[in-house]
């Protein structure tokens, strides 16, 4: 599988402040790669570099073979983006959000079609804030496929969603990465990012503290001689709630 | 996949972007207040208001002879409001300026045309002051030269008056409104509206598209110069209906209204990009467009003209963009004036709107 992205020594300097420093990594086709990390990590910036919504400082991004300075309008019209909190036109509604994403990208879609694919198709004409949390996050990755991309951003997807929503997310996300779409998204939330991501870097402090899949990460952790502490337990309080409430979505 | 993002695709995005933001526009509450709701209830208050004549209210003390043939020439006179009172009352309505002066005549003989009339005046009001006394003096000497049997003075006035509209307050006050109107919507559905999206990351997400940032400003404002000239036009149509607002050369005038509203409009734009690129919270915003835009409201000769302020202060209020904006109107509506006279307020109005697209280059943040 080839690199579909390529990071070098990527660096973002605020006045004193480093918020990524000296990053390398690379992004095979077809994965979902995470980016897992704490709060101030230097996620989100990361992923507004390669989204092409800030500067870098130094260093070097190809995304598709563009560099996101050089060539930014290409990389523009290759990617998707979500970013973390709503960012829809709040007085216009979802079918005609979609549409004027379309113009924007030059592409021609079916706006309606797109809605289905995410089961929001009876809210075409209702707007962006009167949709749940769990509906907002499905239209706003919806519209990450608006250019037919190779690659699309999620930063945090899930956070603020109930566990049905989330769940439901999840799947969202794999079947889409099982068209062909390579998937880039950071997180914090440790089962999201075994649940989803093939491959992870753990960020923190603006540096990458390691990169690799879960599974050698668990047993690089084993090897070093880390024993958990192990509880027996059955159930925990995720199962009884789901068991409560169901696995049924939850929509107003 | 085509392989350069070219000026076409531009195009296509520019106008599908500017249909959805006006349409947006059309959604929110703010356009609707400031653009719409408080322009046309001042015109209709103006409108409304605007039909009182210039008069001189005369107060005539209850007590006294009220038939003395002075008195009853100037209850006659048409521009002049009598009231009857006591005496104590009048001079407490003068002191609150609520009369012109107060006439009396007392006798002065057993001559019942001898008599002297009294006029009681106040310091705080000159200019009526001068009127009352005017007119008294005016009326005292014809009737002595008349009973003193005067037929032929050596000097004689002939007075001749000419016709003309006549002129309401409504006439001034709508180029001022639809000022405001521009004015307000210019800066304050740019600045809270680009706040607005800046924070929720609309733009943001936008700039992630292939189309150019400038493409997605210079749509934002153009759906905002759509939505102001309908706003004009509906200003104007309410105006010239319902308080019938005179155009002196017809749909010319209109056609040149319209003209002079889109400068100033692209001008005050200008201001709106400036201030949002300043500030990014409404907290912040808040303060600063109310510094730009209440002084020219008050001295822009919205209101009243420019030349009741004070002198120390009119050539400041006179370079204000608002008031090249109206001068520039009332040239063509009020004096019924060419286009060209406007030429040298227009040119005011373009320079402001220049320094302002200027800073607003050096200093817009998109986030």
């Amino acid at each position: 599988m080839s690199d579909i992205i390529t990071v070098k020594n990527l660096v973002k300097k605020y006045k004193d402040f480093v918020a990524v420093d000296d990053i390398s990594f690379e992004v095979k086709q077809g994965e979902i790669f995470g980016i897992l990390g704490p709060n101030g990590a230097g996620k989100t910036t990361t992923l507004e570099i390669m989204e092409t919504l800030k500067q870098l400082t130094s260093g070097k991004v190809i995304i598709d073979g563009f560099d996101v300075t050089k060539h930014s309008r290409e990389v523009k019209r290759r990617i998707g983006v979500q970013l973390q909190a709503s960012a829809f036109y709040p007085e216009l509604s979802l079918i005609e959000l979609l549409d004027m994403f379309a113009a924007m990208y030059d592409v021609r879609i079916n706006p309606l079609e797109m809605l289905k694919e995410v089961e929001l198709e009876d809210k075409a004409k209702n707007y962006v804030k009167q949709l749940s949390g769990g509906q907002q996050q499905r239209f706003s990755i919806a519209s990450t496929l608006i250019n037919k991309p190779n690659v699309i951003f999620l930063d945090e997807p899930t956070t603020g969603l109930d566990p049905q929503a989330r769940i439901h997310l999840w799947e969202m996300v794999k079947k889409i990465n099982k068209s062909g779409v390579t998937i880039v998204m950071t997180t914090h939330y440790m089962d999201e990012a075994e649940q989803l991501c093939n491959r992870l870097a753990i960020m923190d402090h603006g540096k990458i503290l390691k990169i690799g899949t879960p599974k050698l990460f668990i047993k690089d952790l084993l090897d070093s001689g880390f024993k958990k502490e192990i509880k027996p337990e059955p159930a925990n309080l995720e199962d009884v709630f789901l068991n409560l409430t169901g696995r049924q979505l939850r929509e107003g | 996949m085509k392989k350069h993002y070219s000026k076409p695709h531009q195009i296509r995005a520019f106008f599908v972007m500017m249909k959805y933001f006006f349409l947006a526009q059309t959604r929110n509450a703010g356009t609707f207040a400031f653009g719409f709701l408080f322009p046309v209830v001042f015109i209709s208050i103006f409108g409304l208001i605007g039909n009182s004549t210039q008069t001189l209210t005369i107060g005539l003390p209850s007590d006294t002879n009220l038939n003395n043939p002075i008195i009853k020439t100037i209850k006659q006179e048409k521009f002049v409001a009598t009231q009857i009172a006591p005496e104590s009352q009048l001079e407490t309505a003068m002191k609150q300026g609520k009369l012109s002066g107060i006439v009396s005549t007392t006798q002065t003989s057993d001559n019942i045309s001898h008599y002297q009339v009294t006029i009681i005046t106040s310091v705080a009001n000159p200019t009526e002051a001068s009127g009352v006394t005017a007119l008294i003096n005016g009326i005292v000497d014809e009737t002595n030269l008349h009973d003193a049997g005067v037929i032929n003075p050596p000097i004689t006035i002939a007075q001749k008056q000419l016709s003309g509209r006549e002129i309401r307050y409504i006439d001034f006050a709508l180029p001022g409104q639809i000022g405001f109107a521009l004015l307000s919507t210019a800066i304050f559905g740019t600045v809270f509206g680009l706040i607005y999206l800046k924070k929720a990351l609309v733009l943001k997400r936008m700039f992630a598209t292939p189309t150019r940032a400038i493409t997605i400003l210079l749509a934002q404002g153009g759906s905002r110069l759509i939505m102001a000239v309908l706003q004009t036009l509906i200003i104007l149509f309410l105006g010239i209906v319902a308080f019938k607002f005179y155009l002196p050369q017809g749909w010319i005038t209109f056609v040149e209204l319209l003209i002079l509203s889109v400068i100033a409009l692209i001008a005050f734009l200008g201001f709106g990009y400036f201030m949002a690129g300043l500030v990014n919270d409404e907290n912040a915003a808040g303060p600063l467009v109310n510094l730009v835009t209440l002084p020219q409201f008050l001295l822009s000769g919205t209101f009243f003209p420019t030349n009741e302020l004070p002198n120390w202060l009119q050539p400041l209020a006179n370079i204000l963009p608002l008031s090249f904006f109206n001068e520039a109107v009332r040239k063509i509506t009020t004096e019924g004036g060419n286009i060209e006279q406007t030429i040298p307020y227009m040119l005011g109005l373009i320079l402001w709107g220049a320094v302002m697209y200027f800073l607003a280059a050096k200093t817009f943040k998109w986030e």
